[in-house]
């Protein structure tokens, strides 16, 4: 296995080159890869072409509720290890509904760079640990 | 406007029959209501426009922050003082943007009757705590004292736990904005027996300029400012009172201050302890 893949993968899936474009750059330099999807359908495709061991979730998308990533790929080896919900608002019953469909955590954006290396390293340990 | 104009001399001509009198008042008044249905339309226009731009401005500001803690957090190579200095600029500078542009976006949702309240029930000493601690580095920039103090007997109260933050950080960054360095800031809660229900009451004081009589209720009025250079010295939209406002009127509370010029100031606003029938 070449170390390419050994790095764990990160999907950023949100419609705004304007929040993945940073969010790339901390996670690829910062020993992971990166790959990005502007909608359900395209989140959904890249989860199915390779396992995803995190995946960042914009819960407004183009096509829809975002959450509806994880409604498609409940119970198939393609859901990603941990998904976690980037949002606008973080009200009460964002928390609940994003708790509900699966997310480990619920984050407002923008977040600070700090707290998503300190969360990263939570999400993805094992192969921070080798990164 | 020339139409009315003629419709209305028409109506007051007492030469005129009193049916042709009649029927010319009724196209007046028709036409005013035509007129006051486009004004309202157009006020709505205005009023989701802005609505859109505030949410709009707000990603291009995430990146702009995101890029620069990047930065600033050396991922792209360690920095000297000097671009440390300049990149934590561009961080406050895009941190303080975002929240004015928030409090643009509340203001405009809350004009067009967007603005909804999740409620639950919230222990007010936590939410207290968390504004505290959000503006514990400002307090002790300007040296003030402040003192909150939430008695033991109060219950929690049936709020959206996001929007009851929005309140007290309003209020409490007025307080702190509005007070002279060494002065004093506070925060009190006690539980409250109205007519017909039990709430809360928080107050959030200060020692600072205080606000004149006459200009008590104009405060809370959008676009309102009691002295325009007061608002160039002391930054922010103006928005923030009449937000407050709503925002505790969605609640199903009331708030009021006491002040007087040179007194200091001391906002009061009660919540309920229940579900609202």
């Amino acid at each position: 296995m070449t170390k390419e893949e050994t790095r764990p993968l990160v999907l950023i899936v949100d419609d705004s080159p304007h929040v993945t474009g940073p969010l790339r750059i901390l996670f690829e330099e910062t020993g992971r890869r990166v790959v990005v999807a502007d909608s359900i359908d395209s989140a959904v495709r890249a989860c199915e072409a390779e396992h995803v061991d995190l995946m960042l979730l914009d819960v407004t998308l183009p096509d829809g509720d975002g959450l509806s990533v994880l409604e498609i790929l409940r119970d198939r080896p393609a859901l990603p290890t941990v998904t976690v919900a980037l949002t606008g608002h973080d009200d009460d019953l964002t928390v609940q509904r994003c708790r509900a469909a699966g997310c480990r955590d619920v984050l407002l954006k923008p977040v600070p760079v700090r707290d998503l290396l300190r969360h990263a390293a939570e999400w993805l340990p094992e192969r921070v640990a080798s990164a | 406007m020339t139409a009315r104009t003629n419709e209305s001399t028409n109506a007051l001509d007492s030469s005129a029959s009193v049916e042709a009198r009649l029927a010319a008042l009724e196209l007046a008044h028709q036409h005013a209501l035509r007129e006051i249905a486009e004004l309202k339309g157009r006020d709505t226009l205005k009023t989701q426009f802005l609505a859109n731009i505030s949410h709009d401005l707000r990603t291009p500001l995430t990146a702009i922050i995101t890029h620069a803690e990047i930065l600033r957090d050396g991922i792209l190579g360690e920095l000297s003082a000097r671009q440390h200095e300049s990149v934590a600029g561009i961080i406050g500078g895009g941190r303080r943007l975002l929240e004015m542009v928030g409090e643009i976006l509340t203001y405009a949702r809350g004009a067009a009757n967007q603005l909804e309240i999740v409620p639950s029930e919230v222990a007010v000493v936590d939410v207290i705590e968390q504004v505290r601690r959000l503006n514990e580095s400002l307090v002790a920039r300007k040296h003030l004292r402040l003192e909150v103090h939430v008695a033991a007997d109060v219950p929690r109260v049936w709020a959206d736990r996001e929007k009851l933050a929005h309140i007290l950080g309003n209020l409490l960054g007025n307080a702190i904005d509005f007070t002279p360095s060494g002065g004093r800031v506070w925060v009190h809660a006690t539980a409250r027996h109205e007519a017909d229900r039990d709430t809360v009451l928080i107050e959030v004081g200060d020692s600072g300029i205080g606000i004149a009589a006459d200009h008590h209720e104009l405060i809370f009025q959008e676009f309102a400012q009691v002295d325009a250079s007061a608002s160039r010295q002391h930054h922010g939209t103006g928005l923030g009172l009449t937000i407050a406002r709503r925002l505790v009127e969605l609640h199903g509370g009331r708030i009021w201050l006491e002040s007087e010029l040179g007194e200091g100031s001391r906002f009061f606003f009660t919540l309920p302890t229940q579900r609202q029938s």
